[in-house]
């Protein structure tokens, strides 16, 4: 193994921190799938009639659809009658505030660094936290209140504001979009919703955090963010799950919705147990994100840092419906070990005159395989659409893969589009320059590693351009943000 | 809907001449037999995501029996032939000989056509090569349109080279088809020797208003040190269909340059794959211009099994009317192939609301010491050039026509030797551009 | 005290070819020696194995510097003691700024040496000051390093680093190779601005015009992996008239 090999090895080979299991009392549905179940998760959450309704044609949909198996992954068949469809700490039944909230989770997610207490003091993050299948807390919920801005569960969204839910639920992912998407349309549990009104730009950061704990469960959260005219939000996520050798299942959905003039800035952390140096364990990460830009002069941005689950499948996508909106995409995505990534992006363009940029980082280590799959389609409405793709994969060590699959489909003569990709590894001589010059090898590889990805960190909001950087394991130079 | 269609060619197979090897007669079995399985390739395979050969199910193209109509073939020939060249001329998919030229050729050099060869080889020893040539697999995406040509072929062109034979001339090839619903099923072996070096110019053509089907695979074996330029001139007539494959395997420090121009036909498919060994090498440079309703459809694939090899692709896309292109890449680099040097780019002018351009190039890479790049740009002309040549006084259409041809004749300047009398065949289409 | 560096009896190998057949060379504070050769003549291996890259085998020889084995040390280990190397082709490193990777080498030769690190804003004026000097424009501090630089900009920025970093033994590879005389002139103008009696200079090259700006002390002439003849400036003249083909022959017939 060459000395870059050996040095990112070092580096990459850290242990997965966030890997504990939290020992609680859970509320959890035995394993199966059929209608009782998704008729026991219903009333579980006291929906109304409609939800039922929508959850059933959605998983009668589901049983007529075959596992998708286009993209560069391999993985054993997943049985979906072996997974338990619910679980929940018993304790959570709508907690007031904090107090109300079951110590040991929030012991939880002070392990995983998200204070919660802590939290709602600093002005800076209004958080909800979801555990296994339920939201256990949100924080600032008054605050956000004050300016208008719904910020809660999807439990409560359902229930509270169930014209808000009806209106938009399954309106950019229909319930039968995809395979995953039908299933998570079936059983979603809970998951965030957002709503900022018109003209309001939401005073602070809303931020999930998601945890999967009970073994033998899967996690099909479901995020619905919709920005009337005018309104803007920045809204985090980030996922952990505990170290098992079993495969979990986690199927999220998650729709954005901008009206005239709104933005939604969407950023992800994706940190969910990537399984052991031997490929054993991990979470299958199967995830629909996409973002409607419905009104005119609308923008939807996507931002992810991917290091986690053994399997990723996930194309956040922006349909770019209203005229001269804007859809983006920054994502670095790393695999090391035996994971495997297909990810990529999505890039409607209907409406006239709209933009799209995609920038994508992969790096790929170990045995890994690292593909990047990204559509850009530019109809013959979207007169003068603009498109710049830049891809750049980045190898380390001679047994991985990077890949990449861009599919473009152009039906209007004046658009314009650009695609550039490019592939290298840590060469020597780079780092024999930067030794020359004094640097020690693990700093020399972090340096080039953090110049690579730079382009898609200083889209992060700050507080996770720190958490990004403490996942690669990397020292991030000054002045991230 | 396919698998009924598709059974009227397999029901109008018939055993071939008793003269053909016995090991000949299980490959068209085996093939058949596949072909009946699956039929012609469907849009839900990713490798035929955008070509839909459905209007080829939906009519039976049957093949010609009797003598071939050399009448009509000659004027076709002459509007494309290369001067000073030796050639084979097959006319809907039969050989004819008093139209081929192949005086003077050097010793080491076999140029027959398949079918002759196939009738003698028991006698002359050509057995042993023919059915190794026939037999090795065309490795990479296996599909319908193989299994049809396999099961279904009447002739095709053999082109030997002895080591160390460099060829002076070219060699044309000629693809002619003349009967309307009839079809062609061609399988051209090419092997060149060590160190041997030749070019090949396969030349499709027919008459604009006859609608007809081609199918032609060309099997290519390059060995240690040797170079091939192919060029394929595909300029069917407006109704046509159409579908080349070429695969070529080339040896260490090999050569295989790929030159295409696609300027007919109404649906068609070019297919070109080639696997590098150490240090080979392969240009591919191909042009595409489409008009009215035609479709065109260019798949590449590079596969770098070994070191050092280097790859270069460079299409250019020209789409009018209610055209519609397609360009599909994928370079593939195993895990043994380091210090590969590959880079594939793929440029389209757009000059129609109705034109369509899908394009599609990707980078498979399993080695990590290596230098890749692909780029894509779909656009339209540049309006300051249009308006600059209108400020010197040319009109608007001429500029925009000089324009297109200029895009269309950077990648006609790589085509090596043959590039002058190519570059004729281009600005055919662009009277105004000289 | 009065010998900074001692090569004796150097042999090296790259990929199990003899390159170095025994070098022998001293070199005292203050001295600039120059190192003349035709292609292959093994100079670009000297550089290299006195800077430690990997994938060249030091057979035979020892390499004293300051006192110390240079040999058993890494690389960056040998920049943090103060030798330096330009290089004859300077490496990009996209995505990391010039700026950035200076401050971390120079904090990083400053911490070895037990000293604090400097504040952002004093090396902001000292970089400043350097880039004047060798005529770079400042945006090229917050460019990747040599990312889209020509081939001049290129080797000013190998002397922009050496000036910041001061080190004791400077190694040129070549770094006169590929220039107009303008930058020539910038080089050799960066060289002289940074002579002094604590400093020396190893000046490896093809060309003897360098040597028309920077005056040696001290001229080799390195063929067939030893260095053959030894002499004054005038002997570049020398050989500026006969070419090296009458050492090679001498070289060769030895």
């Amino acid at each position: 193994m060459s000395a870059t090999a050996e040095t990112l090895d070092r580096l990459i080979k850290q242990d997965y921190k966030p890997g504990f299991v939290t020992e609680l009392e859970t509320d959890t549905l035995p394993p199966g799938l059929n209608e009782d179940v998704i008729r026991a998760i219903s009333k579980k959450k006291n929906e109304p009639e409609f939800m039922l309704e929508w959850r059933l044609s959605a998983y009668r949909h589901w049983l007529t659809m075959m596992e998708p198996h286009w993209a560069f992954v391999e993985y054993a068949p997943v049985d979906y009658q072996a997974i338990s469809y619910y679980s929940a700490p018993k304790t959570t039944d709508h907690p007031k505030s904090l107090d109300e909230v079951d110590p040991k989770l929030l012991e939880t997610y002070n392990k995983l660094g998200i204070p919660l207490y802590e939290q709602e003091k600093l002005a800076g993050v209004a958080v909800d936290a979801v555990f296994d299948s339920v939201s256990v807390a949100t924080t600032f919920k008054d605050k956000l209140a004050q300016a208008g801005v719904i910020f809660c569960s999807m439990s409560e969204a359902i229930e509270k504001h169930p014209d808000l839910v009806r209106q938009y639920l399954g309106s950019v992912v229909p319930a039968g979009d995809n395979f995953f998407a039908a299933l998570n349309s079936a059983v979603f549990s809970d998951g965030s919703f957002v709503y900022i009104p018109k003209g309001v730009r939401c005073p602070m950061e809303l931020s999930t955090y998601f945890r999967i704990n009970a073994a033998k469960t899967g996690q099909f959260e479901r995020t619905l963010i919709v920005a009337d005219e005018g309104s803007y939000v920045s809204y985090l996520e980030g996922c952990t799950a505990p170290m098992r050798d079993e495969n979990q299942l986690h199927a999220a959905v998650v729709e954005l919705v901008a009206l005239e003039g709104a933005q939604i800035k969407y950023s992800t952390v994706q940190n969910w147990y990537p399984g052991d140096e031997e490929g054993r364990g991990g979470i299958y990460n199967f995830v629909t994100k996409r973002g409607d830009c419905r009104g005119a002069r609308s923008k939807i941005s996507w931002t992810q840092v991917e290091t986690g689950s053994a399997i990723t499948w996930k194309y956040p996508s922006c349909i770019l419906r209203g005229d001269d909106s804007v859809g983006e995409f920054y994502s670095v995505a790393v695999t090391n070990h035996r994971q495997q990534a297909d990810t990529g992006t999505k890039m409607i363009h209907i409406g006239k005159n709209t933009k799209s940029t995609i920038i994508s980082k992969g790096i790929s280590a170990g045995r890994a395989q690292n593909s990047y799959r990204g559509l850009v389609k530019i109809l013959k409405s979207a007169e003068n659409a603009r498109n710049y793709t830049q891809c750049d994969s980045l190898l380390i060590g001679d047994r991985c893969g990077a890949h990449t699959f861009p599919y473009i489909e152009v039906k209007q003569p004046s658009a314009q589009v650009e695609h550039e990709a490019t592939t290298s590894k840590i060469s020597e001589d780079q780092l024999f320059f930067c030794q020359q010059r004094g640097l020690s090898a693990e700093d020399a590889v972090s340096m080039i590693v953090n110049g690579f990805c730079k382009q898609v960190f200083k889209e992060l909001p700050m507080e996770f351009a720190v958490e990004a950087q403490a996942l690669l394991g990397i020292s991030l130079e000054g002045s991230v943000g | 809907m396919s698998a009924l269609s598709h059974s009227l060619y397999v029901d109008s197979y018939r055993e071939p001449a008793t003269n053909e090897p016995a090991w000949l007669s299980r490959l068209r079995r085996q093939a058949l037999a596949r072909f009946e399985a699956s039929g012609f390739p469907s849009p839900r395979d990713e490798e035929w995501r955008y070509t839909h050969v459905a209007p080829i199910e939906r009519k039976l193209f049957t093949a010609a029996t009797g003598s071939a109509d050399t009448d009509a073939a000659e004027a076709l020939i002459e509007s494309c032939r290369i001067a000073d060249a030796w050639s084979l001329v097959f006319v809907d998919g039969m050989f004819v000989p008093e139209l081929s030229e192949r005086h003077g050729l050097p010793a080491g050099v076999t140029l027959e056509s398949l079918a002759s060869l196939l009738a003698l080889s028991e006698a002359d020893g050509n057995a042993a090569w023919l059915e190794s040539g026939l037999e090795r697999e065309t490795e990479s995406d296996r599909h319908g349109f193989l299994d049809f040509n396999t099961a279904f072929f009447t002739d095709g062109a053999v082109l030997r080279l002895e080591e160390g034979v460099a060829l002076e001339k070219p060699v044309q090839l000629f693809f002619v088809s003349t009967r309307n619903d009839g079809r062609a099923t061609l399988r051209n072996l090419i092997r060149i020797g060590r160190n041997a070096e030749a070019r090949v110019v396969e030349t499709h053509v027919g008459p604009p208003e006859t609608g007809y089907l081609g199918t032609v695979v060309n099997q290519i074996e390059v060995a240690d040190n040797g170079g091939l330029n192919h060029y394929k001139l595909q300029l069917d007539g407006g109704r046509a269909y159409h579908f080349g494959g070429s695969y070529a395997r080339v040896a260490r420090d090999g050569r295989f340059g790929h030159h295409l121009l696609s300027l007919g036909g109404l649906l068609v498919r070019n297919e070109v794959h080639a696997r590098l060994g150490h240090a080979a090498q392969t240009e591919m440079n191909g042009v595409f211009l489409s008009e009215n309703r035609q479709h065109v459809d260019n798949h590449i694939r590079v596969d770098h099994d070994e070191p050092h090899g280097s790859s270069r692709v460079s299409y250019r896309g020209i789409l009018e009317d209610r055209s519609r292109g397609v360009f599909q890449g994928r370079i593939v680099v195993h895990a043994d192939a380091q210090k590969t040097d590959a880079e594939m780019n793929n440029r389209n002018l757009l000059l129609s609301d109705d034109a369509e351009i899908d394009t599609k190039p990707q980078l498979e890479i399993h080695a990590d010491d290596v230098k890749c790049a692909h780029g894509v740009t779909i656009g339209q002309l540049d309006p300051d050039s249009v308006f600059y040549l209108e400020s010197r006084g040319i009109d608007a259409a001429t500029a925009r026509e000089m324009l297109t041809f200029a895009f269309a004749a950077e990648i006609v300047e790589r085509f090596g030797p043959l590039r002058e009398r190519l570059r004729g065949l281009l600005l055919a289409r662009f009277p105004n551009a000289q | 005290m009065n010998t900074l560096l001692r090569i004796e009896n150097l042999h090296a190998r790259v990929d199990g070819k003899a390159i170095l057949k025994g070098i022998d060379l001293t070199v005292k504070p203050g001295e600039v020696h120059a190192i003349m050769g035709p292609n292959g003549s093994g100079k670009s291996t000297l550089s290299n194995v006195l800077a430690g890259r990997s994938g060249y085998e030091v057979t035979e020889g020892t390499v004293t510097y300051r006192g110390q084995n240079l040999l058993d040390q890494p690389p960056e280990q040998r920049a943090r003691e103060g030798v330096f190397l330009a290089f004859q082709y300077p490496v990009e490193i996209p995505g990391v700024s010039n700026i950035y990777l200076l401050k971390a080498a120079y904090n990083a030769i400053r911490r070895h040496r037990g000293l604090n690190e400097v504040d952002a804003l004093d090396f902001l004026k000292l970089v400043k000051e350097k880039t004047r000097m060798v005529d770079l424009d400042e945006q090229f501090l917050y460019r990747g390093v040599n990312e889209g630089f020509s081939g001049g900009e290129k080797k000013r920025n190998e002397i922009l680093q050496m000036a910041i970093l001061e080190p004791t033994l400077c190694i040129l590879d070549e770094t006169d190779s590929g220039l107009d005389i303008d930058a020539l002139k910038v080089v050799a103008n960066g060289v002289n601005a940074l002579r002094s009696p604590e400093r020396a200079f190893i000046l490896v090259t093809h060309y003897q015009r360098l040597l028309d700006y920077i005056k040696p002390d001290h001229v080799h002439v390195l063929a067939h992996g030893r260095i053959v003849r030894s002499g004054d400036a005038s002997l570049a003249h020398e050989l500026e008239r006969k070419g090296y083909g009458w050492i090679e022959a001498a070289a060769a017939g030895a």
